[in-house]
C-alpha cells in the first residue's frame, strides 16, 4: 500500500490517518528493533566479556581518581592552605567546582522526573545513564563543601545533631540551607534512580548464569517478578517520586546560588540568580550527559537504534534553549548592575569583570556559553555527532569558567580596593580537580559495566511495536519484516 | 613488714562472751593474727608506711596503667606546674604592671609592662611620663618579642667554643689585672644614654686613662653634633617646639617617623590637626614618602641631594623678605645651586611666603641625614623667622663627643689597639664599608664582645683565638636607667631574670672597675644617689614606680647664632649630581637590629606595605627610563636593578613607589643579615613556591655595603642599571593603592576652609547622591546624622543597656605609622606567617593600615609595568586604619552555618573560635575584609615546614614563645577565622571589676574610660578612640559627636561601629599643588 496522501480509506473503509512524512515523528527504536533484541543487546552489555578499552579506560581513570583521597589527606593534614586561597578569596576552586559538579547533576534529575512528567517519551533511553551521572556528579560535588572547611573533622557541626552545650545551626545561612538542600537532592536521586532500576535489575537476574551474579542482582532486585500488583506498585512509586524530585531539580541550584545571592558582594547580591543557575546546570547538565553518551555509543554500537540521532538532536534543542536563557541572563545581569542599579559598587563589579584581571575568563565564558550554542540553531549541526561533541565540550568548559567568573572576579575586587587581590590555584587543588574527573569517569564505567545502562523495560513501552496498533510498514527495509516476523 | 595493729577492746572477763567463730573460741594463733589484721591476707599486704602518699602513688600508678593502652597512642602530656606557694600580688589572669623603659639608639622610651605570673606580655607607654602619655612606638611594642626569641644569644662563647661564666669572668679578671692604665684597650659602644652607664665609663675612663672610647650608631648624629655647634656653640643643641609652629617645613626631616621623631614632637603636632582648632601647616621636601610626607598639607619631592638647594632658595628669599644680615652671610658663604624648574620655583617662593607671613611661629627642620652645612644654613633659616627661643629651644649636650668609628679603625691599622670591647652594636655588619671592619677585626688580638645575638660581628670573632661572646640581657631582663626625649632619667627596672644568663653593659662595665659581676640594681642605685642627691626607700620606690625622676628633664636654653662659624660650615657644601642612592633607616628593623623580629619583619612598610623585605625605590618615571617593571600575582614580581657606588655593587629588587623623587633611589638599611637568626637572618624568608621545590633566601638586601664614611646617607653619582632576566618576588600586604574612584566613600576630605563652611561635609553622601545611588532628600538619618538604612527586617535594640562599644578613629590626625598593628599583635597572640605566605595573601593582622595614593587624574590612564597605581607622579597619601568595623547588622553574622560568629550584647561582633569550621563564608561577605583566616597552623609550625605532611609531627612553638602569649587571649589553631574583638578580655576585664563592685545590684556600670583597646592605646596621635557609646561622657561619644564623622558602607546598612572623621587638611590656596575641589577627593580617580 503506498502512503503518500494525508488520508486514505483502507480496503474494509476505514478512514486511516497518515500524516505526511515531513511531519511524522520519528520513531524512537529505529528498525524497528524486537522487544527481545531490546533486552538481548541492553544485558549483554553487562553480560559480555569486559571489552579491552574498558580496561584501558578504568586503568587510566581510576588512578586519577586516586588523586582524591591522597590530595584531601595532605590538604587536611596541612590546613587549607595548601590550596591557593587567601584573603580576600575566602572561595575560589573549591566553591567553584562544587557549583561546577552540582549544576551537571542536574540534567539527570531533570531528564527523569521534569521530562516523565510532561511525557517525554524520549527520555527513556538516556534517563538511566544521566540519572547515574547525576549521582556521581553529586558525589564529586559534596567533596567540596565538605573539605573546604579549615576543620574538616568539625564539619559535623552542620548537621543537626542534639548536643551537650545546646548549640544549634545558624538557620539564616545560605550555606546549612545547601547542606540540607544538596543532601535532600541526593537523597531522592539515589532513591528515584534505584526504583527505576528495579525492573532492569530482574531483568539480569534471570539472565544471570553464575552464582554471584544472580544473587547480587537478586538481592539488589529486591525480589521483583513483574506482577501486576509490582508493576501497579511500581508505577505509583515512580510517579510519586518524579514528583518530588521535580521541584528538587529547580530548588538545589536556586539554593546554591543564595550562596552568593543572599550575601552583600556587589556581583553576587542579585535576584537574577535562582533562575538562572538553574538554567545554567540545566544547559552544562545536557552538555555532560552527551559527553558521556556520545563515546557510550561510539563504544556500544548496538545502543545506537536505542539512543538516535533524534535524542541527540533533541539535547541539543535544549542546550540551544537553556543556552540562551543563561546568555538573556548575562546580559540582564549586566543591564540591571550597569544601567539599573545605578549603584556604584555594583557597577564596578561587573565592568572589573569584564575587564580587570580575569577579563579572559569572562570572555571565555561568554563564548563558550553564549556563542557556542548558537549552531544548534541548524538541524546539520544538531545532528552531527562530532560537532555536538564538540560543542559539548565548550559548554561543560564554560559553565566551569562562569562558576569561576562568578566567584573569582567579584572575590578579587569588592568594597576596599586596599583588599583587592589575586588568587593563583595550587597544584594541589588543580590535582583534586583532576581526580574528581577521574572519580567521575570510573564510577560511570563501573555503572556501565554493571548496571544496565538503558532503561530496558521503559524503551520497550516506547517502541513502534509496543502501540497496540503498531502495523510494520511495507516501504520498511527488509530487517523490520524480520524483525516482525521474530516478534 | 609492719602491720597496722587494731587494738580492740579487751573483753570484760565476766558475763557472756561473744565469738564470731570457732577459731576464736577456740584462740588459736591463726585467729590471733587474723584479728590483728582485721582485713583478711591480701589486702593488708600493702604497705601502709606511707599512709595516705604512697595511697595516692598506687592509684595514680594504676591509673596510669589502666590507661596504658590509650596514653601510649597520644601525644606526650606536658604540665604546667602553679606555684607551689602564692607570689605576693599575684592572681592568676591578672597583670601585674611595672614602668621601665627601653633603650634605643637616641635614648629610652618610658614604659609600662603588663606581666602575667612573673612573665612580661605586653608594653606600653607609661601615661606618667610627659613624653609618652601612653603612646608607644612600633619598636617599643615589638621589642617583648626580642625578648623571648629563641634564637637570642645563649652562650659564652671563647673562640667560637661554648664555655661557662666563670671562664670568661677568669679572663676578664686576668685582663683587668693586666690593663694597667689602659693602653692598648678600646671601647666601641652603642649611644648608651644610660646615667649609669656613662658613670661608669668616666670611672673607668679614670681607671684606665689611655683607653680608647668610640661611639658608633649606623644611624647616628654625627652631621647634626656638627650643626649645632657651629651654629650654637659647644654642648648646646636645638630642640624643636613643634606645639608652637603654626607652620612647619620640614626639610628632609620625618619628625613624624619613629627615626627622628619624638612621641611628644608626634603629639604636639597632631594636637594641631584638628580642624575644630587652629590648625598648623605642614610643608614637606624629601625625597620619598615618609610619614611625614603623608601629613604634609604641600609636598614637594626632590633628590635628597638637592634638598640643600631647597634650602638654600628658601634662605634666600627668606633673608631678602626679612632682611636678615646673618642669614644672608651665610648664604654667601653657601655655594651655588642649580635652578628650580618653575612649578618647584613657584612651591618654594610660596610657600617661603607663607612662613614669612607666619614669622616666630613657624618651624624650619632638617633631617639629620642631611650634610652639616645644609643643617647649619636650617638653623640660620630658623634664626631669621624668628624661630630661636619661641618654636626652637636649646638644649645642654650631656655626651662629649668622643671617638668614632673610624678612630677604633684607625687604631686598629696602627696597631694600637690591642683589646677590643664592643658593647651592642653590629659593626661588623654594618660600619662603613670603606673601613672594612670585619676584617679588621680579625687583627684584634683580644676582642670581647656584648651583644643580644651572635650576630655577624661575633661571627666574625669566632675564628679569633683570643675573642669572647658575652650574652646580653634584654632590658626587660636587667637593671638600668636612661634619658627620655625630654633627657628626664627613667628607670628600668628588669621583669624576668635573664632567660639565657645574659649580661647587662653596665655589670660588664663595673666588673673592669671592680673585677666582680654586681648586682644591676647597686649600680643603678648609686648612680640614682649621685643624681637625687641622695637616695632613701621612698624616693627609690616612686622612681621604680613612677618609672622617672620627676624634674629631671632638660630646661630649655637660650639660643643665639653664631652666623660666622655657620657661614664657614655652609661653605663645605656641595652639591650632588647624577643618580643618587638614599639610605634610608627602615620604619621596621631600623638599622638592622631589629631584623630577627618576626613582628617587625612582617609588619608592612607604612608607605610600601613591603613586608620581609627591602628593596630599591624608585619613581615611577624613573623606573620607566630604566625599564623596570613590576606585575602583581601572587607577590609582586619586580625587576632586579644592578647599583654601582662606592666602588662596590649591589643587585637589588626595585619597587616602584609613588611620590617619589626622580633620579633617586632609596633603599632601607638592616636588611641582608647574615647571621643565624631563624627570622632575619640568612634563612629568614622562605619561598617553597606552593609546594613546587623550596628555596631559601636571607631576608631583604644589605645595602651598607655602598655605605662610606663620606657618603653616608647619601651616595651620589650612582651607576644604576636593570638586570635582565629573572624576577624577584615582594610580599607586600596591599596589592592596590588607588581608590578606584572611591576617594569620596572611602576617605573623606576636605579643606580647612571647607570645614568651616561646611563641618558636616562626611555625613553628606556627596559620592552617592552625584551617582543617582541615593536621593539625598529622601534619606533618613538617626540623631547622629547617620543615614537610616531601609532594611526588610527589625533590628531589635542590644540588650546591655549601659554599655556599647565603639570606635572612631581621626584620619585628620592618623600618620599610619603602623604601632597599633604591632601593639594589636603583641596583645591579641597574633602569629607571624612568614614572606611566602604574605605574597598569598594570608597575613593575619587584625588591624590593617590601608594607605591609598590619592591625585586628581584618572587612575586608569597611568599603569606602571601592568600593575595598577594611583597617578603616580605627585599622589597625596592618605591612611585609613581598619580594625573590624563591628556591624550593628552584621554581614558576617547572617551567613556562618554554626553560629561561630554571634553579636554580644554589649554590641561586639565576637567569634566563637571553638565553634568555627573554617567555611570562611564570613570573610567573604565582610565589605571590609578584616577577617583573617589561619589557613596552616601558623602558630605552632615552623614557616618553611607548612608543605610538608604533617598530621603528627613537627609541631610546636618554642617554649620562650610561647611566655610571650597575652594569657587572657586564645591562641587560635588552623581552619578558624580570627578578627578584631575590640580586646573583649580588657572589656571582660573592665566588666568583671564593675559587676564585683555592683555587688548584687544591678548596677554594673564601667566607669568612663577606664580602660582602652590595645591599639587605642598605642596610638602616638590618639586617633584612635575606643569606648563606651552609651556613655555621653566618654571620649568616644564626643568624638562620634563631631560632624565630621561618617561611618563606610551606610547605604549597604551595615551600621558600623566603628566611624572615621573626616580627614581635613589646610592647605595653602596659593600653592601650586592646592586642592582645587572644595570636598577633596570628589574627583578621586576620576570615573570608575
Amino acid at each position: 500500500m503506498a502512503v503518500h496522501a494525508a488520508s486514505n480509506v483502507s480496503e474494509d473503509g476505514v478512514v486511516v490517518l497518515h500524516c505526511p512524512p515531513e511531519l511524522e515523528r520519528e520513531v524512537l527504536v529505529t528498525h524497528d528493533r524486537s522487544l527481545n533484541w531490546i533486552t538481548e543487546n541492553v544485558s549483554l552489555i553487562c553480560e559480555e566479556r569486559t571489552p579491552k578499552w574498558w580496561w584501558l579506560a578504568f586503568l587510566i581513570f581510576s588512578p586519577i581518581a586516586l588523586l582524591v583521597p591522597l590530595l584531601l589527606g595532605y590538604q587536611v593534614s596541612n590546613g587549607v592552605g595548601v590550596w591557593g586561597e587567601n584573603q580576600p578569596f575566602g572561595w575560589a576552586w573549591d566553591i567553584t567546582n562544587f557549583v561546577f559538579w552540582i549544576g551537571i547533576g542536574h540534567a539527570g534529575t531533570l531528564i527523569s522526573a521534569i521530562l516523565f512528567l510532561t511525557r517525554q517519551k524520549w527520555r527513556t533511553s538516556i534517563n538511566r545513564a544521566s540519572e547515574a551521572m547525576t549521582l556521581f556528579a553529586v558525589m564529586c560535588a559534596g567533596l567540596y563543601p565538605g573539605f573546604h572547611v579549615g576543620r574538616v573533622w568539625k564539619a559535623w557541626y552542620l548537621f543537626p545533631i542534639p548536643n551537650w552545650n545546646g548549640l544549634w545551626q545558624n538557620y539564616r545561612s545560605p550555606l546549612l540551607w545547601d547542606v540540607f538542600a544538596v543532601s535532600t537532592y541526593f537523597t531522592v536521586s539515589v532513591l528515584f534512580w534505584y526504583v527505576g532500576l528495579i525492573p532492569d535489575l530482574a531483568m539480569l537476574r534471570d539472565r544471570a548464569k553464575s552464582k554471584v551474579k544472580q544473587w547480587a542482582y537478586g538481592i539488589a532486585a529486591i525480589g521483583w517478578r513483574g506482577g501486576n500488583r509490582h508493576w501497579q506498585h511500581y508505577e505509583m512509586a515512580y510517579l510519586i517520586l518524579a514528583g518530588l524530585s521535580t521541584p528538587l531539580v529547580l530548588s538545589v541550584h536556586s539554593i546554591v546560588s543564595f550562596d552568593f545571592a543572599t550575601s552583600i558582594v556587589p556581583g553576587w547580591h542579585t535576584t537574577i540568580f535562582p533562575p538562572y543557575f538553574v538554567a545554567g546546570a540545566v544547559f552544562g547538565g545536557f552538555a555532560m550527559v552527551l559527553t558521556l553518551m556520545l563515546p557510550a555509543r561510539l563504544l556500544y554500537p548496538q545502543i545506537d537504534d536505542m539512543m538516535t540521532r533524534n535524542h541527540v538532536d533533541k539535547m541539543a534543542k535544549i542546550i540551544l534553549l537553556t543556552g540562551t536563557i543563561v546568555g538573556y541572563a548575562y546580559l540582564m545581569e549586566l543591564f540591571i548592575a550597569i544601567v539599573y542599579s545605578g549603584h556604584f559598587y555594583e557597577y564596578n563589579a561587573f565592568y572589573n569583570r569584564a575587564t580587570g584581571w580575569y577579563a579572559w575568563h569572562y570572555f571565555a565564558m561568554m563564548f563558550c556559553n553564549v556563542v557556542t550554542p548558537q549552531i544548534f540553531w541548524f538541524k546539520a549541526m544538531r545532528r552531527n555527532y562530532i560537532v555536538v561533541f564538540i560543542a559539548c565540550q565548550f559548554v561543560n568548559a564554560g559553565m566551569w569558567y562562569e562558576r569561576f567568573v562568578i566567584i573569582g572576579t567579584t572575590m578579587a575586587q569588592d568594597f576596599l580596593p586596599s583588599s583587592w587581590g589575586h588568587y593563583t590555584p595550587s597544584w594541589v587543588e588543580v590535582l583534586t580537580f583532576v581526580g574528581t574527573f577521574g572519580f567521575f569517569l570510573t564510577a560511570f564505567l563501573l555503572f556501565m559495566r554493571f548496571l544496565p545502562m538503558i532503561c530496558a523495560f521503559e524503551v520497550k513501552a516506547v517502541t513502534p511495536q509496543a502501540d497496540p496498533h503498531f502495523e510494520p510498514r511495507q516501504n520498511d527495509h527488509s530487517a523490520s519484516k524480520e524483525a516482525a516476523a521474530a516478534h | 613488714m609492719s602491720k597496722r595493729i587494731l587494738n580492740h577492746p579487751t573483753e570484760k572477763e565476766t558475763g557472756p562472751k561473744y565469738w564470731r567463730s570457732l577459731g576464736q573460741v577456740a584462740d588459736t594463733p591463726e585467729f590471733k593474727s587474723w584479728v590483728a589484721r582485721e582485713f583478711p591476707e591480701g589486702a593488708s599486704e600493702i604497705n601502709l608506711e606511707t599512709s595516705r602518699r604512697s595511697f595516692m602513688k598506687y592509684m595514680a600508678a594504676s591509673a596510669a596503667l589502666a590507661g596504658l593502652s590509650l596514653s601510649s597512642c597520644r601525644r606526650e602530656e606536658k604540665n604546667l606546674v602553679p606555684f607551689s606557694r602564692g607570689v605576693e600580688w599575684s592572681v592568676p589572669g591578672k597583670a601585674i604592671f611595672y614602668a621601665t623603659s627601653r633603650p634605643h639608639r637616641r635614648g629610652a622610651q618610658p614604659l609600662v609592662v603588663a606581666t602575667y605570673d612573673g612573665r612580661p606580655t605586653k608594653v606600653e607607654g607609661n601615661p606618667f611620663h610627659p613624653s609618652s602619655k601612653g603612646a608607644t612606638d612600633i619598636h617599643s611594642q615589638a621589642s617583648l618579642l626580642d625578648l623571648y626569641d629563641p634564637d637570642r644569644s645563649r652562650h659564652f662563647r671563647h673562640a667560637g667554643n661554648v664555655v661557662e661564666e666563670k671562664d670568661f669572668t677568669a679572663a676578664l679578671e686576668a685582663l683587668v689585672k693586666d690593663a694597667s692604665d689602659g693602653s692598648g684597650i678600646a671601647f666601641l659602644t652603642e649611644h648608651f644614654t644610660s646615667p649609669t652607664f656613662r658613670r661608669l665609663r668616666d670611672d673607668l675612663a679614670k681607671k684606665m686613662p689611655k683607653a680608647l672610647w668610640a661611639e658608633y650608631e649606623p644611624l647616628g648624629g654625627e652631621e647634626a653634633r656638627l650643626a649645632n655647634e657651629a651654629a650654637f656653640g659647644k654642648g648646646l643643641r636645638a630642640i624643636p617646639n613643634i606645639a608652637k609652629a603654626d607652620a612647619i617645613l620640614a626639610l628632609d626631616c620625618d619628625f613624624l617617623g619613629f627615626d627622628e621623631g619624638t612621641l611628644e614632637g608626634i603629639r604636639s603636632f597632631s594636637q594641631r590637626r584638628s580642624p575644630e582648632q587652629a590648625m598648623n601647616r605642614l610643608y614637606v621636601v624629601e625625597n620619598r614618602y615618609t610619614v611625614t610626607g603623608g601629613m604634609a598639607d604641600h609636598r614637594l619631592r626632590v633628590q635628597a641631594g638637592k634638598v640643600g638647594a631647597v634650602a638654600r632658595q628658601f634662605a634666600e628669599i627668606i633673608a631678602s623678605k626679612t632682611g636678615d644680615e646673618s642669614l644672608k652671610s651665610v648664604i654667601a658663604k653657601f655655594p651655588q645651586t642649580p635652578a628650580f624648574s618653575a612649578e618647584q620655583g613657584k612651591w618654594i617662593a610660596e610657600s617661603a611666603e607663607d612662613l614669612i607671613a607666619k614669622k616666630g611661629a613657624v618651624l624650619v627642620l632638617v633631617g639629620y641625614r642631611q650634610p652639616p652645612a645644609v643643617q647649619a644654613l636650617v638653623h640660620s633659616i630658623n634664626a631669621a623667622l624668628g624661630a630661636l627661643g619661641a618654636t626652637v629651644v636649646g638644649r645642654k649636650t650631656s655626651s662629649k663627643p668622643g671617638a668614632t668609628i673610624a678612630d677604633v679603625s684607625k687604631g686598629i691599622a696602627a696597631g694600637s689597639v690591642k683589646t677590643l670591647f664592643i658593647l651592642g652594636g653590629n659593626p661588623a655588619f654594618n660600619a662603613p664599608a670603606d673601613l672594612k671592619f670585619a676584617e679588621q677585626l680579625a687583627n684584634v688580638k683580644t676582642v670581647i664582645r656584648h651583644g643580644l645575638y651572635e650576630d655577624e660581628t661575633s661571627l666574625v670573632l669566632r675564628g679569633g683565638k683570643q675573642s669572647w661572646h658575652v650574652p646580653a640581657a634584654h632590658y626587660l631582663e636587667a637593671w638600668g636607667d636612661g634619658r627620655a626625649s625630654d633627657n628626664s632619667i627613667l628607670s628600668q627596672q628588669p621583669m624576668i631574670l635573664p632567660l639565657y644568663g645574659g649580661w647587662s653593659e653596665i655589670q660588664l662595665l663595673d666588673f673592669l672597675l671592680t673585677g666582680k659581676k654586681s648586682e644591676g640594681l647597686d649600680l643603678v642605685q648609686e648612680t640614682f644617689k649621685q643624681i637625687a642627691r641622695g637616695i632613701d626607700t621612698e624616693s627609690w620606690a616612686k622612681f621604680l614606680h613612677d618609672g622617672f625622676l620627676a624634674g629631671s628633664q632638660a630646661k630649655a636654653e637660650a639660643l643665639a647664632l653664631s652666623a660666622a662659624s655657620v657661614a664657614d660650615l655652609a661653605a663645605t657644601f656641595k652639591s650632588s649630581e647624577g643618580f643618587e642612592i638614599v639610605f634610608a633607616p627602615c620604619a621596621k628593623v631600623d638599622d638592622g637590629r631589629n631584623a630577627n623580629n618576626g613582628w617587625l619583619q612582617e609588619l608592612p612598610d607604612p608607605i610600601t606595605k613591603l613586608t620581609w623585605d627591602n628593596a630599591a625605590l624608585v619613581s615611577p618615571a624613573t623606573a620607566e627610563k630604566l625599564g623596570l617593571t613590576q606585575d602583581q600575582k601572587n607577590g609582586l614580581f619586580v625587576s632586579w636593578l644592578r647599583i654601582e657606588a662606592n666602588g662596590d655593587v649591589l643587585e637589588i629588587p626595585a619597587m616602584v613607589a609613588p611620590g617619589h623623587a626622580d633620579d633617586s633611589i632609596t633603599i632601607a638599611l638592616g636588611y641582608g643579615r647574615t647571621f643565624e637568626g631563624r627570622v632575619g637572618g640568612r634563612e629568614g624568608n622562605y619561598m617553597s613556591h606552593g609546594g613546587w621545590g623550596a628555596k631559601k633566601s636571607g631576608v631583604g638586601f644589605n645595602a651598607y655595603k655602598l655605605r662610606t664614611l663620606a657618603a653616608h646617607y647619601i651616595a651620589s653619582g650612582a651607576k644604576v642599571s636593570k638586570v635582565p632576566g629573572e624576577k624577584y618576588i615582594l610580599a607586600i600586604t596591599q596589592e592596590h593603592g588607588a581608590l578606584e574612584g572611591r576617594g569620596a566613600d572611602v576617605i573623606r576630605e576636605a579643606t580647612s576652609e571647607t570645614h568651616k563652611h561646611e563641618p558636616g561635609f562626611a555625613k553628606d553622601q556627596h559620592w552617592l547622591h552625584e551617582r543617582g545611588a541615593m536621593d539625598a532628600e529622601a534619606e533618613k538619618r538617626d540623631k547622629k546624622g547617620y543615614p537610616i538604612p531601609q532594611s526588610a527586617y527589625s533590628h531589635p535594640e542590644l540588650k546591655d543597656k549601659n554599655h556599647q562599644w565603639g570606635m572612631a578613629v581621626d584620619l585628620s590626625i592618623c600618620t599610619g605609622c603602623s604601632a597599633c598593628m604591632i601593639a594589636c599583635q603583641s596583645e591579641n597572640n597574633i602569629p607571624v606567617v612568614g614572606k611566602e605566605q604574605v605574597a598569598e595573601g594570608r597575613e593575619m593582622h587584625w588591624i590593617r593600615m590601608d594607605r591609598y595614593f590619592v591625585s586628581n587624574m584618572n587612575d586608569r590612564e597611568e599603569k606602571i609595568g601592568g600593575t595598577h597605581l594611583a597617578n603616580v607622579n605627585e599622589p597625596r597619601m592618605v591612611m585609613q586604619p581598619m580594625p573590624c568595623q563591628h556591624c550593628e547588622n552584621a554581614p558576617c553574622e547572617t551567613v556562618c552555618p554554626v553560629n561561630a560568629t554571634v553579636h554580644s550584647d554589649d554590641g561586639l561582633n565576637v567569634m566563637a573560635y571553638n565553634r568555627c569550621i573554617g567555611t570562611r563564608y564570613c570573610a567573604n561577605n565582610c565589605p571590609f575584609k578584616v577577617r583573617r583566616f589561619n589557613f596552616f597552623d601558623f602558630n605552632e609550625r615552623q614557616k618553611d615546614k607548612y608543605f610538608r605532611w604533617n598530621l603528627i609531627n613537627e609541631k610546636g612553638m618554642a617554649d620562650t614563645l610561647k611566655m610571650s602569649k597575652n594569657p587572657n587571649v586564645t591562641v587560635r589553631m588552623r581552619g578558624v577565622m580570627e578578627k578584631c574583638t575590640f580586646c573583649v578580655q580588657r572589656i571582660q576585664e573592665a566588666k568583671i571589676a564593675a559587676k564585683v563592685k555592683a555587688k548584687d545590684t544591678d548596677k554594673v556600670q564601667v566607669p568612663t574610660d577606664s580602660f582602652q583597646s590595645a591599639c587605642q592605646q598605642a596610638c602616638p596621635t590618639g586617633a584612635i578612640v575606643f569606648g563606651n557609646t552609651k556613655d555621653p561622657n566618654s571620649a568616644v561619644s564626643k568624638t562620634k559627636d563631631n560632624p565630621r564623622d561618617y561611618r563606610l558602607f551606610d547605604y549597604i546598612g551595615v551600621n558600623a561601629r566603628v566611624s572615621y572623621l573626616a580627614r581635613v587638611m589646610n592647605p595653602n590656596p596659593k600653592m601650586p599643588d592646592a586642592p582645587k575641589d572644595a570636598i577633596m577627593g570628589h574627583s578621586n580617580g576620576g570615573h570608575a
